[in-house]
């Protein structure tokens, strides 16, 4: 008993970091100095990360009949319905050179990674209002986490894929494994919004519903479920659409092996690495402002 | 700051804005000046907004505890939060050596749909906690909570003193420097108080400095070294534990209490046979009074109107705690006395000889039945009346004791 107590004692006087709260706290230390900051907040969390994300992903699934089943059921549908259309003739898939089903469901998991990821990612701080009038913690964590909800669902799909590679009795390029290194981008890119978006939302609401209407619109303008389209408006729109670059990387990779758009690619890394590292600034910067207005 | 000084508070305040849309508006405005690295001149009241807390100041040392009253929506809650970094000061610097733990509402970030086990873990790791530490402590937690084979079922299925408990566990084994407690000490049975009392007070000796936030008045004067004395935002008294609980409760006293309640009701239109008019409290010479010592004598005036002749009456008195809890009641009847009302205007005294209740705001009712209860003629309820506490003693009673030695 002495001893536990003498470990507590040595526990409370080990804690002598000094915090100074001030009216525009951050912006009075520099830059350099709120990075390394930030970088030390995200590294000291990482269990907290990973706890938060335990609790986002058991409470989606536990009372729920088909649980993660969820997953795949919702992007089958949409899959179906383009299927649909495209028998019917009302719209032209394109040269895909595959199974349409692989295409789409395999361009259906990435497009989800983001789609899925920046609804929850917006709506984290939102969702966890109260328990963020109550406890100093990391909101950094709280977004990181969110946006783990796409990765099972993710990996659910991926799995999917390579039972319809079998279906088909073909088989995946060897560098399609490369596909895991060529996501990174998106998941910045999502992550990297999805600070931003988070913020927004934690003032006005309206954003959660902006993004959920956007996010429709913006899946039919990308081609996701049919193939780049090689004139016209889309075409333009297509070129310059990171999400794009994005998407059909990763899956041109699993399907034939090579990035035919390096180039672009490579560019929109390039956005997706700076939008992360200033969406993370300008949520370092700002997030306990948010949690006033939650 | 000094070494041995663990939160220190200079000029604080903190503004709140009362227009959710002009909220919205000025969060955006906030937020867009701060990430282009503009101060949000935080010291400026716009439109709707007002200070909740303004031009705070105070030190706790190592290990002392610092109480903070005041009446609801003083700014208690929010002075928490702020030492907490949940919200910035607007104005001002706070100063805190060492990692502060709250315990704002217990249970808070608590998953129903997830098992007591699964929220241990998360809500150690919100709290700060390590993945080792909480291993480590993990079996103390449960031990604490006292929540029996409940660990792997989901907490949604508790009883809410089984959920309070287990939040309570999880945050004491924080063991952080400085503890915020907001009113929560009154959780969970009295075994279990006992219990939280014990930890808190194991923390304390070992040098964990705490703010309690309560309204306990009982809780204050046990466990506080020192008390802030806050109302609508402003410091009201910020010293001695026993001075500043005397100033609050006087100002509370003097805020609700009345020497007279006059009801302002019009005799003529009123339908009632008879009719309250005016309630007074009275001292021994007759003077109206809002409070009395403890122990001393008391009458309460009751003033009536009478549409005609009514004839024997009986009047009940109740007089309950702050809390509602009614401690007397009794009926002119009950102590033989046989009270008349005749037609227009009257009054009947009811004389306390020595007011018992001891230290609180009591409440009074005040009923007038016809004699055979057939009839209530009028109420009044709830009538507010300080009684300043005895100097010897606590609690709500004063009793008169003799104290000897048995030979």
């Amino acid at each position: 008993m002495i001893q536990g107590l003498q470990q507590r004692k040595d526990s409370i006087s080990m804690n002598e970091i000094i915090t100074t709260y001030e009216p525009d706290n951050s912006l009075k230390k520099g830059y350099i100095s709120v990075f390394r900051q930030i970088i030390f907040e995200l590294k000291q969390n990482r269990w907290l990360t990973y706890q938060l994300f335990k609790r986002d992903f058991l409470s989606t699934y536990k009372q729920s009949f088909f649980g993660i089943l969820w997953a795949i059921i919702l992007p089958l549908f949409t899959i179906a319905i383009f299927i649909g259309l495209n028998r019917s003739g009302i719209l032209n898939i394109g040269d895909i050179g595959a199974p349409y089903s692989i295409y789409a469901l395999l361009g259906m998991a990435f497009w989800q990674f983001f789609s899925t990821g920046l609804v929850a990612c917006s709506n984290s701080l939102v969702n966890a209002g109260p328990m963020i009038l109550k406890i100093n913690f990391s909101k950094k964590s709280l977004v990181i986490a969110a946006a783990g909800k796409a990765i099972v669902p993710f990996f659910i799909q991926i799995m999917m894929v390579g039972v319809l590679f079998v279906g088909y009795g073909r088989t995946p390029s060897i560098l399609g494994l490369l596909a895991l290194v060529f996501i990174i981008p998106l998941i910045l890119f999502t992550i990297g919004l999805g600070f931003f978006t988070s913020l927004l939302n934690g003032v006005m609401r309206d954003i959660g519903n902006i993004i959920s209407i956007l996010l429709t619109f913006l899946m039919l303008f990308t081609p996701v479920l049919y193939a780049k389209p090689r004139i016209g408006m889309l075409a333009t729109l297509t070129k310059y659409n990171p999400l794009y670059y994005l998407v059909s990387t990763p899956r041109d990779l699993v399907l034939k092996g090579l990035i035919p758009e390096w180039k672009g690619f490579l560019i929109v890394c390039f956005v997706s690495i700076l939008l992360f590292i200033g969406c993370l600034f300008v949520f370092h910067l700002t997030e306990t402002r948010v949690a006033e207005r939650i | 700051m000094n070494k041995e000084t663990v939160i220190s508070v200079e000029n604080v305040s903190k503004k709140y804005c009362k227009s959710l849309k002009k909220s919205m508006y000025y969060g955006a405005m906030d937020i867009g000046r701060n990430m282009l690295g503009m101060s949000s001149k935080s010291s400026r009241l716009r439109k709707d907004e007002f200070w909740a807390l303004n031009d705070i100041s105070f030190e706790v040392k190592r290990g002392e505890t610092l109480g903070i009253i005041g009446p609801n929506g003083s700014g208690k809650t929010t002075l928490l939060k702020l030492f907490n970094g949940i919200f910035w000061p607007d104005k001002g610097k706070i100063t805190i050596r060492g990692m502060v733990g709250a315990l704002i509402e217990v249970g808070a970030g608590f998953h129903p749909l997830l098992t007591g086990k699964e929220n241990v873990y998360i809500n150690a790791a919100i709290l700060g906690m390590g993945k080792k530490e909480v291993d480590e402590k993990f079996d103390e937690i449960i031990e604490f909570a006292d929540i029996g084979g409940l660990i792997d079922t989901p907490v949604k299925f508790y009883s809410s003193g089984q959920f309070v408990r287990l939040g309570f566990a999880v945050a004491v084994h924080c063991v952080p420097a400085i503890m915020l407690i907001d009113e929560i000490l009154s959780v969970g049975d009295i075994d279990f108080q006992r219990r939280c009392f014990n930890k808190l007070g194991e923390l304390r000796k070992n040098g964990m400095t705490t703010v309690l936030v309560s309204h306990s008045i009982m809780h204050i004067l046990g466990f506080c070294d020192r008390v802030l004395y806050i109302d609508k935002g402003k410091t009201m008294y910020y010293g001695a534990t026993d001075k500043a609980i005397k100033t609050y409760q006087e100002d509370m006293a003097s805020r609700t209490c009345m020497p007279s309640v006059n009801l302002e009701v019009n005799k003529m239109s009123s339908s009632r046979a008879v009719t309250i008019m005016k309630i007074e409290f009275l001292d021994n010479n007759e003077i109206p009074i809002n409070r009395v010592n403890a122990g001393e004598a008391l009458t309460l005036r009751v003033h009536y109107f009478a549409a005609h002749h009514i004839g024997a009456i009986e009047l009940d008195v109740a007089i309950a705690s702050y809390g509602g809890d009614i401690f007397f009641r009794a009926s002119s009847k009950a102590y033989g006395n046989e009270l008349f009302i005749h037609k227009g205007e009257g009054c009947i005294d009811v004389n306390f000889k020595s007011l018992r209740a001891n230290n609180q705001t009591v409440l009074f009712y005040i009923t007038l039945w016809k004699s055979d209860r057939s009839e209530l003629f009028d109420w009044k309820r709830e009538l507010p009346f300080y009684v300043v506490g005895d100097a010897r003693s606590g609690g709500k009673v004063l009793l008169d004791i003799d104290w000897r030695n048995r030979q």
